[in-house]
C-alpha cells in the first residue's frame, strides 16, 4: 500500500544531494552550528558550552558527544519507592484474603499515591541529568528510546522500579546495537507488563507485545502478516513477572513448544529467535533509518536518503554508535534543509530553556509545564509514544510553552542565570545581546525591533527607559519575549 | 500605531464570530441542499471512543447462544441486558442511553467497517479519521468538509477539537483548527509587565526570518490565532449558564464545554471529543463497564443541558472507534483487536432505532466480526443530510447513504 498521494509537507524544500548526504561536512563551523548540534544531540547549550564546542574542529565536537564520558558518578535516584517490596515487608504473615475490599481498596489507593510520589521525584532526576550530563547525547538516546520502545509507569502495575530499570536500560544501551536493546527491552518488566507479554501463555496466547514488536519498535505496517503476529506470540509465551518480586522470568511450561512459521522461517522459535529473524528483514534497517533521520535530521526525509542510512545501518550491523557519529557530522546534518527544520518536544523546550538561560538548577515547576505541553515523562500517550512534529504546536500547547516560560522568568532559580545579569545596560545591544544568545541571531528584524523598543519602554504604555531600578524585570520581560519567537520552537 | 491594530483585530475578530451564524445562513442560502432547514445551527459533535470499543459487550447480542459460549467469562448475562427486543441490548451501564434511545433519539449502526481491516490502532484510527483505508492522506476528513463548506476565515472557531493533540480528522488544509483541552489552561497568563501580550503579538508575526523551516508557517500561525482565540473565548462563551447535570469526569467536563460552544453560537461547525481507553486485552469488563457509563451519563446530561437552552435539535452526535474486538476472549479476561463495531448516531434529525447488519458470530472474518455497513456510507449520511454538503469529493467516492437521518 505504498500509495502516498501527499509528498511529505514537513520535509524541508529544495532539492537533496542525496550523493553527497551523508558525506563529512566541510563548511563553515561556528556558534550557530554548534548551537545546532546541541540541540540535536542534546538539549541544547548555554552560552558558554556552545562557545566551547565552536572551538573544537567539527570532528572532535561530533567525536566529544559520540565518545562521551562515564556517567557513572551522578547522581542516582534516592527512596524509589517499590510497592512489591513495601507489600511484601508491611502485610508480611497476612494474606490477602485475609483483608476486607475496603481494606484492600485503601491499601492500593495509598500505594497508588506514594507511586505517583516516586514518578515524580524520577521525573525531576531525568530532567537534572537532561540539564547536567556531561553525556547530552546518552540522555538524548534515552529519551528517543523512551518514546520508540514505549512503556508508561503505574497503570497496569508497572512499578517506579520498573521504569527506573527500563530507563537505565535505554541510557546504558544509549549508542549500542539496537538488535541487542530490542532483545533486552522484549524481557524487562515494565515491558513486558505494559504490553500484555506477561501474561501471554501458550494456552492462550495474547498479541499484543507480538504485534507492536513488528509494527511501532521494529519493521512498520504493512511489513508482516496477521498469521506472523499470532506466530510472534506463540513463540513469546512463556516470558512473564513474578509478582511477589517485579522480576521478569520465563516459564518453560506456558510457552508453547511447537513449531511456528514466523515471516517465512519455520522452526521452533523462541523471543530471540522472532528479534534475529526481523533483524534480518532489509525493512529492519530502512525503519530505523526512518526513525534516526525523523528524530535527528528532519521529517518525511527523502526515500533516497533513507536508504543511504539504512545501508550504513546494516553495514554496521545495527551497532549506533558508527551510524550516529556518521549521522552527526555529515553534510545533510549540517544544512540549511535540516536547521531549525524540527520541532522542539516539551523536553527539549524546557531543558533548553534552562541551557539558554544558563541555569544549572532545574525550577521545580518543569514538571507541571511539560505536563500542559503534552509530554509528561514514563506516561507516554500510548505504545506509539509522542506523535511530536506538528502535533507540539496546537494552540493549548503553545500557550503551555509560553505560560511555562512567564513562570520561569519569576522563578527562585532565574537568579543563578550564568549571563542575563550581564545584559547590556542599553537597550539595543541588550536585545541584540538576547537574540543572540538564546536564538544564535535566528529573530525577524521587526522582532528585535520590537524587543529593543520593549527594554526602552517605548511603544504603547510610558514605562520608563531601560535602567537600574527596572533592569532585571525588564531583562527578564526581554528574555520571555525572545523565546516566543518562532525559532524557539524549533529545533 | 501597532497598539491600536492589534486591538482593531481582536475587535474584529469578535465582531465576526458574534455574526458568523448570519455568514452561515447567507452561504447555505446560496447553495442549498433540498430538505435541509435550519441547518445554519448545525453542529456535528464526533466523539472518539479511543482504543477499540468492544461492539458485543456495548450492544449485546444476548438472544445469541454462540455470545455466551464465545465469551465465558466476559458475557453479560441475559438478566443485567438492558434489552431492546429478544436480541439485542445495552451495556447494564448505558442506562442514560437507553432512556434517549427509547425516545427515538439514539440510531445505532451495527457491523461498520471497511474492506481489508488494519489491526493496528494507530493505521486504523488513521484510517477512520481519514477516510482512507487505501491510502495516506494528510488531511480528515472533516478538515475536508470545513476547508469544503466555505466557512468564514475570520472565525477562529469553525472547528474546536476538546483535546490536547489536535486530533488528524480535524487537520484541513485551508482551515486551522484549535486543541482546547480545557476553558482553564487555554490562556497567556498575563506579565506583570502590561506590555509583554501586546509586544508578544508584534515578536511572532514576522516571517522574514534569517532561516527557513517546514514549520514556521505553522509556528507562527497558531502562536498567532492561539493569542487572539485564547482572548476571545471565554468572553465569547461567558453567557452561557450549563444546565445539565454533567458527571464529574473528563469527558463530562468536555461536553459541558461542547454544549457552551454550541448554545453560545460560535460558529462551530464541528467538535471532536475524545474518550478512553477502550483497549481492553485485559480484566475488560470492569474497564469498559465503566467508561459506557461515564459515555451514556455524559451525552444524556449534555442533551438536557442543550434542551434547556432549546438547541438539542443542534448538535447530531457520532461516535467511532477504531475497531471491534476479536468475538472469542482471551486468556486474560480481556479481548485483542477486532474489526467491524457499532457505532451511535444521537440528537439531531436522528431517526432512532437499530440499523446495519448484527454481529454473525458463527460466519467470522478469521475470528472478528465481519463489517456490512462501510464507514464512509455513514459519514456521507451525515455530510449530505446533516452537514448539507455533497459527500463525493469530500470521501474521494460515491458511497450510499443510510436512512438513518430524516
Amino acid at each position: 500500500m505504498a500509495n502516498v498521494d501527499v509528498a511529505g509537507i514537513h520535509r524541508p524544500a529544495g532539492p537533496l544531494d542525496a550523493a553527497g548526504a551523508l558525506r563529512p561536512y566541510a563548511g563553515p563551523w561556528n556558534e550557530r552550528w554548534a548551537a545546532h548540534l546541541l540541540r540535536r544531540a542534546g538539549f541544547g547549550g548555554s552560552p558558554d558550552e556552545i562557545r566551547a564546542l565552536a572551538a573544537l574542529p567539527v570532528s572532535d565536537a561530533v567525536a566529544s558527544l559520540i565518545h562521551f564520558p562515564s556517567t557513572a558518578n551522578m547522581p542516582q535516584p534516592a527512596d524509589v519507592f517499590d510497592p512489591v517490596a513495601f507489600v511484601r515487608s508491611q502485610f508480611a504473615g497476612q494474606r490477602p484474603g485475609e483483608m476486607t475490599d475496603d481494606q484492600k481498596r485503601e491499601r492500593n489507593k495509598g500505594l497508588r499515591m506514594q507511586e505517583r510520589q516516586s514518578v515524580l521525584s524520577l521525573q525531576a532526576w531525568w530532567l537534572d541529568r537532561m540539564l547536567n550530563s556531561p553525556a547530552p547525547l546518552q540522555e538524548k538516546m534515552a529519551l528517543y528510546f523512551h518514546g520508540h520502545f514505549t512503556s508508561a509507569a503505574i497503570q497496569k502495575g508497572v512499578t517506579p522500579p520498573m521504569v527506573l530499570a527500563q530507563n537505565q536500560l535505554f541510557r546504558s544501551n544509549a549508542l549500542g546495537n539496537v538488535r541487542e536493546l530490542t532483545r533486552s527491552v522484549s524481557k524487562d518488566p515494565a515491558m513486558l507488563i505494559y504490553l500484555d507479554n506477561a501474561l501471554n501463555v501458550s494456552s492462550h496466547p495474547n498479541e499484543n507485545y507480538a504485534r507492536e514488536l513488528m509494527e511501532l519498535f521494529t519493521l512498520g505496517v504493512d511489513h508482516y502478516t496477521e498469521n506472523d503476529v499470532r506466530e510472534s506470540a506463540r513463540a513469546w509465551s512463556g516470558w512473564t513477572v513474578f509478582r511477589r518480586t517485579g522480576e521478569a522470568g520465563f516459564v518453560a511450561s506456558r510457552h508453547d513448544d511447537g513449531t511456528k512459521t514466523f515471516l517465512g522461517k519455520t522452526g521452533n522459535f523462541n523471543g530471540d529467535d522472532v528479534v534475529d529473524i526481523i533483524f534480518e528483514q532489509p525493512q529492519a534497517a530502512t525503519f530505523f533509518a526512518g526513525s534516526l533521520l525523523n528524530y535527528f535530521v528532519y521529517n518525511d526525509p527523502e526515500p533516497a536518503l533513507v536508504d543511504a542510512v539504512a545501508a550504513l545501518i546494516r553495514k554496521h550491523d545495527f551497532a549506533l554508535a558508527p551510524v550516529m557519529s556518521t549521522l552527526l557530522r555529515s553534510q545533510v546534518f549540517f544544512s540549511e534543509r535540516a536547521y531549525r527544520a524540527l520541532v522542539k518536544s516539551p523536553a527539549e523546550f524546557v531543558v533548553g530553556a534552562h541551557k539558554a538561560l544558563g541555569l544549572k538548577v532545574l525550577d521545580p515547576s518543569a514538571q507541571r509545564g511539560m505536563n500542559q505541553m503534552g509530554q509528561i515523562l514514563f506516561y507516554p500517550p500510548n505504545v506509539a509514544g509522542w506523535p511530536g512534529g506538528q502535533n507540539w504546536v496546537t494552540s493549548q500547547m503553545v500557550i503551555a510553552r509560553q505560560n511555562y516560560i512567564a513562570g520561569l522568568m519569576n522563578s527562585q532559580v532565574m537568579s543563578q542565570s550564568s549571563w542575563l545579569p550581564s545584559v547590556p545596560m542599553t537597550a539595543q545591544p541588550a536585545a541584540a545581546a538576547l537574540i543572540a544568545s538564546i536564538l544564535q541571531g535566528d529573530a525577524s528584524p521587526l522582532a528585535s525591533a520590537q524587543l529593543a523598543g520593549y527594554l526602552n519602554g517605548t511603544g504603547e504604555s510610558a514605562m520608563g527607559m531601560l535602567s537600574g531600578e527596572n533592569r532585571d524585570e525588564r531583562v527578564r520581560g526581554a528574555a520571555y519575549l525572545t523565546m516566543a519567537m518562532p525559532a524557539f520552537q524549533l529545533a | 500605531m501597532q497598539r491600536t491594530s492589534f486591538l482593531l483585530g481582536a475587535l474584529s475578530g469578535i465582531t465576526v464570530v458574534a455574526n458568523a451564524d448570519h455568514i452561515f445562513a447567507q452561504a447555505l442560502a446560496a447553495s442549498p441542499l433540498p430538505g435541509l432547514p435550519g441547518g445554519a445551527n448545525r453542529t456535528l459533535l464526533l466523539i472518539n471512543l479511543q482504543g477499540g470499543n468492544d461492539g458485543l459487550n456495548c450492544v449485546v447480542p444476548h438472544g445469541n447462544p454462540d455470545y455466551y459460549r464465545v465469551r465465558p467469562s466476559l458475557a453479560i448475562a441475559q438478566n443485567q441486558v438492558l434489552a431492546i427486543d429478544a436480541q439485542l441490548g445495552f451495556n447494564p451501564q448505558m442506562r442514560a442511553l437507553k432512556a434517549l434511545y427509547d425516545k427515538g433519539s439514539v440510531a445505532v449502526v451495527q457491523g461498520v467497517g471497511y474492506p481489508d481491516p488494519d489491526h493496528s490502532h494507530f493505521r486504523s484510527t488513521e484510517i477512520w479519521q481519514t477516510a482512507a483505508p487505501d491510502k495516506y492522506l494528510h488531511t480528515g476528513w472533516l478538515g475536508r468538509y470545513m476547508d469544503e463548506a466555505g466557512l468564514p476565515a475570520e472565525n477562529l472557531f469553525n472547528g474546536v477539537a476538546l483535546s490536547q493533540v489536535l486530533p488528524e480528522v480535524m487537520v484541513a488544509a485551508k482551515t486551522d483548527v484549535p486543541a482546547i483541552p480545557s476553558e482553564r489552561g487555554y490562556g497567556l497568563i498575563s506579565d506583570r509587565n502590561a506590555a509583554s501580550r501586546a509586544t508578544y503579538t508584534q515578536v511572532v508575526r514576522d516571517a522574514r526570518q534569517p532561516f527557513t523551516s517546514p514549520y514556521l508557517s505553522h509556528v507562527m500561525e497558531i502562536e498567532d490565532h492561539s493569542q487572539r482565540g485564547s482572548q476571545e473565548l471565554p468572553k465569547l462563551i461567558a453567557g452561557y449558564k450549563p444546565a445539565g447535570n454533567y458527571p464529574a469526569t473528563a469527558l463530562g467536563r468536555s461536553l459541558s464545554l461542547a454544549a457552551q460552544i454550541v448554545g453560545s453560537k460560535l460558529g462551530t461547525k464541528v467538535i471532536y471529543v475524545q474518550h478512553g481507553s477502550f483497549d481492553t486485552h485485559v480484566s475488560q469488563v470492569q474497564t469498559q463497564n465503566r467508561l459506557l457509563g461515564e459515555f451514556s451519563d455524559a451525552i444524556a446530561a449534555f442533551y438536557a443541558d442543550l434542551a434547556a437552552h432549546g438547541s438539542d435539535g443542534d448538535v447530531l452526535t457520532m461516535t467511532f472507534s477504531e475497531f471491534g474486538r476479536r468475538i472469542q476472549e482471551n486468556g486474560s479476561r480481556g479481548t485483542d483487536h477486532g474489526e467491524a463495531s457499532p457505532l451511535f448516531l444521537i440528537g439531531g434529525n436522528v431517526k432512532g432505532g437499530m440499523y446495519g447488519t448484527p454481529p454473525d458470530l458463527s460466519n467470522t472474518s478469521n475470528g472478528n466480526v465481519t463489517f456490512g455497513t462501510d464507514f464512509r456510507s455513514v459519514y456521507a449520511t451525515v455530510l449530505e443530510r446533516w452537514l448539507g454538503k455533497p459527500s463525493q469529493k469530500i470521501l474521494g467516492g460515491s458511497f450510499a447513504t443510510l436512512p438513518v437521518l430524516s
